[in-house]
């Protein structure tokens, strides 16, 4: 697993403390490895000693502005991808943001969701995960851009909620997830209604990947589920 | 009354505009009709008057009654007929009245020679008096008549009148003159009237044009589109000028109008920072992290000094708007001396150290809010403590001006370049500083400045890169 072995690092430079605190441990938690810096010096500083493979910047910081930042950063010949998050929604800042050599640009308020999808996407682009990754575990191949699944070379149908948590369960492998998070994540943060109709997903998806005695999915008594491939002598 | 002031105002001028027009016109033509009567009676009383003088001049003396004893005794009904005789012609006729006023002679001879009127007591008592212009006009069988009464005397200036000579001639030819003179002037009166009311209604039509145009304009406006302006073509007239200061009211309007929308847009703006962290880590919590104890604690604070940011800056907003009408200002008379004593030690509180120093100046007794007063100088220091190192000291002094007392607030930190300073006093204005922006809500210098205003002070800043920053402002002294 290409999130598990080598991990993404990510360089974040705003100067905004409760933004950094909610990046670094939602990035973190999305496995990337997160530095930050509440200045431009310092970040420009690290970049130069470090190697990464994003950097998010913000426009407005208390030393050099992030256009300056970003000029900087190409002017030293970094190809590193450049997201830049502003407040401000005027075109002519994203125009200004993407001469400078920015990759990308997110207003605030962002969601989290979209931020995560962004850098993937850039990621992408740059080649620092591989183009329309296939999902593989033990003989179940995911596509996450056409949604195909495949177990053992059979191709199987699943809604999209099915889909879902077995993305999240694959982009995680081993991780524990609550019922709670597995609830948020797939069906929306506004979702009503009981956690049990997660474990009424799980089921359906267990039959029809044919774990059966579900080693694969496991359940974590009194937490949640864990999905568990390496486990499988397949 | 009302019908009339129903109308439009142009109608309603032009009405009036005619009304005067015939009122003066119908004034004046009847006044030179009168003239012209006056003048032409007038000569034709001198012309009477020239022509009767030499004849009666002669008959005194033909008939020996100057300077005689009793003139009268020697007025006889013969020497009398002589005398009327003389002065009656084809226009004019005479009568002889001897002093009791009855008739001795009349003149009229030949059927085409004019009747003379009956004589009138009252008028020949008047020149039985000896007054020399008796003059009146008389009626005879349908035709008017002018009549004179010449007293006659021994000598022209003796006071012995011992007849009187009654002169009476037609009025028929004045009377014709007079009414050609009538008929003309009714012609002209009535051109002017034609001309002037046509002329008056386009000249009044044309000066309204303008006040049409406001009305358009305004109208224009009243549906939100403040880029109008009326167009003038003079600034001089009233309505010129009407013109140039709506527009200039326009255009205030016009910037007060954005300078709220960019208030607002900015207010917006900041309110967004805080609310991106707080969404962010609400959805960082719901995605997983909630199920690590210490991640969700963490979180949680942040949340919580975000929310209060929002609730400071909410505040400070709200400071701001209320400060607009100064209503909310609860003035009092202070003694600037005492009002330090109470402020300092909370100011400690805030510098947590003795960078503080308090000069003290000269006694004075001013009028102004004390709570609003504080919090202007909270907000001064809180900037000058952010933007000062540690270890320099931050003075605070006040000075007597003529009707003001001016405290400054000053500190030795990094100061401000030219640009931030022409722009501290704008909302939300932040400059470059080596503090964390987040720290900072650009709104400190203009609340002061709204609570300064308020009380009638203003406040300027004072300040260099590298050479520290000085903020002064004024408040009134109190009146007794
Ligand atoms: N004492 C000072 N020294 C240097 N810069 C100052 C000082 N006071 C204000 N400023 C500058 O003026 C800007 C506007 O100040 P202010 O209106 O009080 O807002 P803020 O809440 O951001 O301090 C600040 O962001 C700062 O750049």
């Amino acid at each position: 697993m290409m999130e598990r072995d080598t991990k993404i690092k990510i360089l974040l430079i705003e100067d905004d403390p409760v933004i950094t605190e909610f990046l670094r441990t939602g990035l973190k938690y999305e496995g990337y490895d997160v530095v930050s810096f509440d200045n431009g010096i310092q970040g420009l500083d690290s970049l130069n000693r470090n190697e990464f493979d994003l950097v998010i910047l913000d426009i407005v910081l208390p030393d050099i502005d992030g256009f300056e930042i970003c000029r900087r950063i190409r002017a030293m010949g970094q190809e590193v991808p450049i997201l830049m998050l502003t407040v401000k929604k005027e075109i002519s800042d994203r125009v200004k943001g993407l001469d400078s050599g920015a990759d990308d640009y997110l207003t605030k308020p962002f969601s989290f969701e979209e931020l995560v999808a962004r850098i993937r996407a850039l990621l992408r682009r740059s080649g620092r995960i591989g183009q329309g990754k296939m999902l593989n575990a033990a003989g179940v191949v995911l596509d996450p851009s056409t949604r195909h699944v495949r177990i053992h070379g059979r191709n199987i149908e699943l809604t999209p909620t099915e889909f879902g948590l077995l993305e999240l369960f694959m982009r995680h492998p081993y991780r524990v997830f609550t019922r709670e998070t597995l609830l948020n994540r797939v069906l929306g943060y506004d979702f009503d209604g009981g956690t049990n109709v997660i474990d009424v997903h799980i089921s359906h998806l267990r039959k029809k990947l044919g774990d059966r005695p579900a080693r694969l999915i496991r359940t974590v008594y009194g937490v949640g589920y864990s999905f568990q491939p390496g486990d499988d002598a397949t | 009354m009302k019908a009339v002031l129903g109308l439009s105002l142009k109608a309603r001028l032009s009405l009036l505009y005619a009304v005067l027009l015939i009122l003066s016109v119908v004034i004046v033509g009847f006044c030179s009709y009168w003239n012209v009567w006056q003048l032409f009676i007038n000569n034709k009383s001198a012309h009477l008057r020239a022509r009767a003088k030499p004849i009666i001049a002669h008959w005194l003396t033909d008939y020996g009654l100057v300077s005689v004893e009793h003139p009268a005794s020697k007025l006889t009904s013969e020497t009398a007929a002589i005398l009327a005789r003389d002065l009656t012609s084809k226009q004019s006729s005479a009568i002889i009245l001897d002093n009791t006023g009855k008739i001795i002679a009349k003149g009229k001879r030949l059927p085409e020679e004019p009747d003379a009127p009956p004589p009138e007591l009252g008028q020949f008592k008047k020149a039985m008096s000896g007054e020399n212009e008796v003059t009146y006009f008389a009626n005879l069988n349908g035709t008017s008549l002018l009549v004179m009464l010449i007293p006659l005397r021994p000598r022209p200036g003796s006071p012995k009148v011992f007849g009187v000579v009654q002169l009476s001639t037609g009025l028929r030819e004045i009377n014709r003159m007079l009414f050609r003179h009538g008929a003309m002037l009714m012609a002209i009166v009535a051109l002017i009237l034609i001309l002037g009311t046509v002329a008056g209604y386009w000249l009044i039509g044309m000066s309204l044009r303008d006040l049409q145009g406001l009305v358009k304009t305004c109208n224009a406006i009243s549906s939100g589109d403040f880029s109008k302006r009326v167009s003038v073509n003079t600034t001089q007239g009233e309505i010129g000028r009407l013109a140039t200061s709506f527009n200039q009211m326009i255009s205030q309007l016009e910037s007060i109008f954005a300078s709220q929308q960019r208030f607002v847009a900015n207010a917006a703006h900041e309110l967004l920072t805080p609310l991106t962290g707080l969404k962010g880590c609400v959805e960082v919590l719901l995605r997983g992290a909630q199920d690590d104890p210490a991640t969700t604690s963490r979180l949680l604070k942040a949340m919580y000094r975000e929310v209060n940011r929002l609730i400071r800056l909410c505040e400070q907003l709200l400071g701001i708007s209320r400060l607009e009408g100064s209503s909310h200002v609860h003035r009092q008379d202070v003694v600037v001396s005492e009002f330090f004593a109470d402020f300092m030690p909370q100011a400690r509180l805030l510098a947590n150290d003795d960078r503080l120093v308090l000069r003290q100046g000269p006694y004075a007794r001013i009028s102004v809010d004390p709570d609003l007063l504080k919090q202007v100088l909270f907000n001064l220091l809180s900037n000058a403590l952010r933007h000062s190192p540690d270890d320099t000291p931050i003075e605070i002094t006040w000075r007597l001006l003529p009707d003001f007392v001016e405290i400054q607030v000053r500190d030795h930190g990094e100061g401000m370049d030219a640009t931030t300073l022409s722009h501290v006093f704008e909302p939300f204005y932040k400059g470059r500083s080596h503090t964390c922006s987040y720290k900072r809500s650009g709104l400190g210098l203009s609340l002061a400045k709204s609570m300064i205003n308020a009380h009638g002070g203003t406040i300027k800043v004072e300040s260099a890169p590298g050479k520290g920053t000085i903020v002064s402002f004024t408040i009134p002294l109190s009146s007794n």
